[in-house]
């Protein structure tokens, strides 16, 4: 893409950073990066997890002090001791997970803690409108946060740093939230962005979108900086193969392993909340045994729901659940994992783990009824230590031992250690929310092999994803689910994700 | 399973060893046989006088400091004279103050005075481990049937006291309602309320006493000026204009009412007028004075000449023990006449004060 | 060798800093510091040590009580009002003979667990079924309970002296004591419920099923719910279970001394919440409890020697505060050294490259 500099109205900004070093007690995070973020481009930082980029998008913000190495802005040498520094220095952070105020208003989240560029009133009013309108936003400064979508929130975050004054704008996997459309849609407003003269590091590990908006690619690996692509002729394979050093894994099924025999029968589960409004609509689903059924749609929109009055953490208003022969709609949580279900939550620091527990008393967890891990009502220590080293390695979670606190573990080890335990006990059903969300490529690829044995054995699986390759990849059958409505069935093998994310913003199907 | 068998066992042996360790009752036999008759109690070498406060302790103007002047008076006047001040806290049990009397016995301190009467168990049962110590009991009572040959009880009348100051808060009052602010709801506060009741009856007949107390049991009754101050809100809202207090330090609270409401107020154990702000005093007109200083003096004295006081010493008002303050001025002459006849009367034994309400 | 370093040194370092603070408080209030820190440390008489094991008794049975609370993820303050509704129907039960000999000592004991156990459960059902905070509802409990005591006494106790106490416990159900040191007065029968209580609790938590769910619960909530934790019940149940151990609190000196019941005299208020700061101390293990017990004892028995030294008796307060201030701190700061040990194996064990120099 190109940048036209008639257009511009924001004072370019153009950043180096050499030589990067950031060791941490016994740890080199990053080591020799080198990244060059030029005046109006998009630079796309791609890595798998761990490979670096949050440490090095901290130094940049200002998190984190570098102990070697050199920032320079505009050609002057910098050194930030704080997220402050870096804004005077027109760097911004948007991060993954939002953080708005639900309960103000757009303008209440821009100007808390900024109270000083524009007041708060109809001069930070003014000023808000004037951005929304020049990237086209479409925001209202009055609007209250909690009516706002996924997408909105993101731009109001983005708004929030553009009115500090940020000219160099860091995205931290902002497409993992949204539907294909509004990833369109936000590329749209980056563009402006680039346009009106700022910067964005994006950051992401999704190549498609990568190479759709970068203008520059830069591949991190084990806390370096490996190499750099330019988008016009880089290839999926190829920045895959910087990222891992290998081929980068695909989650299609090959043969199908469907029964006739149901696992799970849902017939007109309606929930309601609070509110008395329904959240969960009728909703009546099979799942077979040796069946994948994927649920896609955008978050809220009732999959939690649905997960969740499964596994007896809600209770539903109307309908029944039967999994087997055995009515579990009345059933608590305890009787339906004792009933053989397993359960991939989706928030494994809330849900999943315990998180200061060591992995051999993780082991026990959701399974506190159930050999052999207990015996009667004492907690069998000797077999819970036995099967989480057998988790360890049959699932090949890299941790030197099962005494080791899961916080301490990463992301996908700690993943790859709940689906081994979820596994555990011959489960009849499993039920998994985003199975691999924010894992690296390598644990992705060995939880999806995991996901698919299990399957040919007879394991019925009901998928909760937002990634769409995931679900197209790993699904016998699609539903979509649209406030609180199972809307639509798809066959994976002929349809694409922007068939999916059409049906999954309510649009019709082509 | 092995676990759980050995822990059955462990406890059926803990049951074991409860049923098996015995009990007192298997244990009695000896020292159950209290002779009825007592010697004297015999001072080795010169009396050393350690004073163990109750809660508050010296500064509280009120009771333990009452107690510290009567020390004073008698170190004034015997300047060798070696002494020891402990004090108890908040929320301490029973061997805490065992210990502090027993420490200052171990000591050689030979004459200790418990001030308050939640020494009287301590005494109790250290008293009889220390025969050549002469203790006393402010307040104090013997739990049990067993005397103590070595402990003086000073006990004070103060119903007598508290009827001064009723009859003179009757020929005081303008709306012929008065008020009492008892800290704790207990038989010793009510003699407060008993004499303060009875002589505002003997000195007008048809005089409407209101009494409230601050707490039923908790002895936070008697260091909360909030909770007094409410309380005495409430009798002077209710048209009482003359409130007498016996609640300790929440006193403070009773006068602050009073200095709101432009009522008055009677203090009780000092003169409170002399202690209370410039503010408070306008509005104490009398105190009813509760001479510990006196007993403890005496006591004092008493070991000093070679024959301790024992059992129970009742300072009434033929002994001075209790009486009425003048400070201030606020009492008129006629008022201070009439229940000066009443003292005698009470003194002659004329006019007997009920103890309880 | 390490862990026990680390589980040693933080409660090693806190002691002498509340040394330090204390002394710097009683230096600036024109004390003497030397004689503070040699009286506090002499090594008490005999009479003096019985003590100390005996209030170390009640205060870890307190401990342990707000422990299973904390555990929890509930903060039990009102450990104080439970153990006085405890004591008030324990005393009743015991006093009136109703269960005659030695077999009475147990009943009592029960009794007073039952109690503990309904007066908690009030807070724990409010909180479950009502969302009320276990702390704002405790607290309230706390002091009717206080009030509730001193009314039952005085209305169907004896009267002795100025006040009321219950019926005193027969002497046929009057334990005797351990005569540990010999010449002093015994330590009381039921410091073995102490005992029992600590060794109870750690084999609860650490062994069972049920101990699983409750520490679960504490640590996480969301993931207790995920696993087919009842959470609500959990809350009840824990609850009762604080309450009946904090029933107990007391019956050490209502069976080794007192064997009467009657605020304020005959009774001790106030263990409660000591028990809240020795569980902090402790940091809810069963060892750490037992161990801040006898140095909380021990620091109140000493107050008396420090007053006869002229030092205010408070000063004993300030030093039990600091303690339990600078172990919080300090355990912390290990906590979060130990965690980062921890991921500098993990990385360790994953990075190919040869680490560099460790930096510290």
């Amino acid at each position: 893409m190109t940048t036209s500099s008639t257009d511009q109205d924001v004072a370019s900004i153009d950043v180096v950073l050499s030589g990067i070093l950031k060791r941490f007690p016994g740890v080199v995070a990053n080591h020799d990066v080198d990244l060059h973020l030029r005046p109006g481009a998009v630079h796309a930082l791609i890595g798998e997890n761990g490979a670096g980029k949050s440490t090095l998008m901290k130094i940049l913000y200002g998190v984190q002090a570098p102990d070697e190495g050199t920032i320079t802005v505009d050609g002057s040498p910098v050194s930030f001791s704080s997220p402050t520094d870096a804004i005077g220095q027109g760097i911004g952070m948007v991060f993954q997970h939002f953080m708005l105020a639900d309960n103000l208003t757009v303008l209440e989240n821009i100007v808390l803690g900024a109270e000083k560029l524009h007041g708060i009133g109809d001069g930070a009013r003014r000023r808000i409108r004037e951005i929304s309108a020049r990237f086209g936003f479409g925001l209202e400064p009055d609007d209250l946060v909690e009516r706002l979508g996924v997408a909105d929130r993101q731009r109001v975050e983005i708004l929030k740093v553009l009115y500090r004054g940020a000219r160099l704008i860091i995205l931290d996997e902002p497409t993992a939230v949204l539907v294909p459309q509004e990833v369109d849609a936000l590329f749209a407003n980056l563009r402006e962005l680039v346009a009106g003269g700022c910067s964005v590091l994006f950051i992401s590990h999704k190549l498609d979108e990568v190479l759709e908006i970068a203008d520059d690619i830069t591949v991190m690996r084990r806390g370096t900086t490996v190499g750099t692509a330019d988008p016009a002729t880089a290839t999926r394979q190829g920045l895959a193969e910087l990222m891992v050093g290998s081929e980068l894994p695909s989650p299609e099924t090959t043969e199908s392993t469907v029964t006739d025999t149901p696992v799970l029968e849902l017939r007109g589960v309606t929930v309601t909340n609070e509110a008395g409004r329904d959240v969960l609509s009728d909703a009546t689903l099979t799942v077979h045994r040796g069946e994948v059924v994927g649920i896609a749609g955008v978050e809220g929109n009732g999959q939690s729901e649905l997960v969740e009055v499964i596994m007896g953490m809600l209770r539903c208003s109307s309908g029944s659940i039967v999994l087997r022969d055995q009515d579990i709609t009345r059933s608590s949580t305890r009787q339906v994992r004792e009933a053989g279900v397993g359960f991939i939550p989706e928030d494994r620091h809330r849900h999943g783990l315990v998180l200061d527990y060591p992995l051999w008393e993780n082991r026990i967890l959701g399974h506190q009824t159930q050999a052999p891990v207990v015996r009667g009502p004492l907690l069998n220590q000797r077999g819970a230590r036995k099967d989480a080293q057998r988790i360890v390695e049959e699932f090949d979670v890299r941790t030197p031992g099962i005494d080791t606190s899961a916080r301490a573990l990463s992301g996908g080890n700690q993943q790859k250690f709940i689906v081994g335990r979820e596994m555990s006990g011959d489960p009849v059903l499993l039920v998994a929310s985003h199975p691999t969300r924010g894992v690296d490529v390598g644990a992705q690829a060995a939880i999806w092999d995991h996901i698919r044995r299990a399957r040919r054995d007879g394991l019925g699986v009901l998928l909760v994803s937002a990634d769409l390759d995931e679900l197209i990849g790993l699904s016998d059958r699609i539903e979509v689910v649209l406030r609180g409505r199972l809307t639509a069935t798809f066959d994976p093998r002929d349809v694409t994700p922007m068939d999916l994310g059409t049906a999954m913003t309510g649009g019709e199907v082509a | 399973m092995r676990r759980l068998a050995t822990m059955t066992v462990a406890i059926a042996t803990c049951g074991f060893v409860l049923t098996a360790c015995g009990t007192a009752a298997d244990d009695n036999g000896d020292e159950k046989a209290a002779a009825p008759k007592c010697e004297t109690t015999k001072i080795e070498g010169d009396p050393q006088v350690a004073i163990a406060y109750d809660v508050g302790g010296r500064g509280d103007q009120s009771f333990n400091d009452s107690a510290y002047a009567g020390l004073e008076k008698a170190k004034g006047e015997t300047p060798t004279l070696k002494t020891a001040e402990g004090e108890a806290s908040q929320d301490e049990d029973e061997a805490t103050r065992e210990e502090r009397l027993r420490g200052f016995a171990d000591d050689g301190f030979n004459t200790i005075v418990g001030v308050g009467f939640a020494y009287s168990e301590s005494v109790n049962k250290v008293a009889p481990d220390y025969p050549n110590v002469a203790f006393a009991v402010v307040d104090g009572f013997d739990p049990d049937k067993d005397q103590n040959c070595n402990v003086a009880y000073l006990t004070f009348a103060e119903n007598e006291g508290s009827f001064l100051v009723g009859a003179a808060a009757a020929l005081q009052s303008k709306t012929g309602k008065l008020g009492f602010v008892g800290g704790v709801n207990n038989a010793l506060i009510q003699k407060f309320e008993a004499g303060f009741k009875a002589g505002a009856e003997a000195a007008k007949p048809g005089t409407e006493v209101t009494s409230t107390y601050i707490e039923q049991s908790d002895p936070k009754g008697f260091g909360d000026p909030a909770g007094g101050k409410s309380a005495a809100e409430g009798l002077y809202s209710d048209g009482a204009d003359i409130v007498f207090h016996a609640a300790g330090g929440s006193g403070s609270g009773v006068f602050d009412a009073a200095v709101e409401a432009d009522k008055e107020a009677i203090g009780v154990d000092s003169d409170q007028y002399k202690t209370a702000s410039a503010k408070q005093r306008e509005h104490i007109i009398t105190s009813m004075l509760k001479r510990v200083d006196i007993a403890t003096y005496d006591f004092i004295k008493s070991v000093e000449g070679g024959t301790p006081l024992a059992s129970y010493n009742a300072f009434a008002l033929k002994d001075d023990g209790v009486g009425f303050s003048t400070s201030g001025n606020f009492l008129s002459k006629d008022t201070i006449t009439k229940v000066n006849a009443f003292r005698d009367q009470i003194i002659a034994g004329d006019v007997k004060v009920p103890e309880k309400p | 060798m390490k862990r026990l370093f680390y589980a040693v040194l933080p409660p090693v370092v806190a002691v002498l800093v509340a040394l330090v603070a204390t002394s710097a408080v009683i230096v600036v209030s024109g004390g003497s510091a030397t004689s503070f820190i040699s009286t506090i440390l002499s090594v008490p008489d005999d009479r003096v040590l019985v003590n100390i094991i005996n209030q170390s008794s009640m205060i870890s049975i307190s401990a342990f009580a707000a422990a299973i609370g904390f555990r929890m993820g509930l903060f039990n303050i009102g450990v104080e009002g439970q153990y006085i509704a405890g004591t008030t129907a324990a005393a009743f039960f015991g006093g009136s003979g109703i269960v005659s000999g030695p077999l009475n000592i147990l009943a009592t004991l029960v009794v007073a667990m039952l109690a503990g156990a309904l007066y908690a459960s009030i807070a724990g059902i409010l909180k479950v079924t009502r969302g009320v905070s276990e702390v704002i509802s405790a607290i309230m409990l706390n002091y009717i309970a206080l009030t509730m005591a001193g009314y039952l006494v005085q209305r169907y106790g004896e009267k002795s002296g100025y006040t009321y106490i219950t019926p005193r416990l027969p002497e046929s159900s009057q334990p005797l004591g351990f005569s540990v040191v010999s010449g002093a007065p015994d330590v009381w029968a039921l410091f073995v419920v102490a005992v029992a209580v600590g060794v109870g609790y750690w084999f609860l938590l650490s062994r069972t099923r049920f101990g699983f769910d409750l520490r679960t619960t504490g640590e996480s909530p969301t993931a207790a719910l995920a696993s087919g934790i009842g959470v609500g019940r959990m809350v009840i149940i824990s609850m009762a279970l604080s309450g009946a151990v904090a029933g107990l609190v007391w019956m050490p000196a209502y069976f080794g001394s007192v064997h009467t019941f009657g605020t304020p005299e005959n009774f001790q208020a106030g263990l409660g919440f000591t028990g809240l700061a020795v569980a902090l101390l402790g940091r809810n293990r069963a060892i750490g409890i037992a161990v801040g017990s006898l140095l909380f004892a021990f620091l109140a028995g000493q107050s008396n020697e420090l007053q006869r030294d002229g030092i205010a008796k408070q000063v004993v307060d300030i030093t039990q505060g600091v303690v339990v201030l600078a172990v919080v701190v300090a355990y912390e700061v290990v906590r979060r050294r130990q965690a980062r040990a921890e991921q500098e194996a993990v990385a360790a064990r994953l990075d190919d490259r040869p680490t560099e120099g460790v930096v510290s």
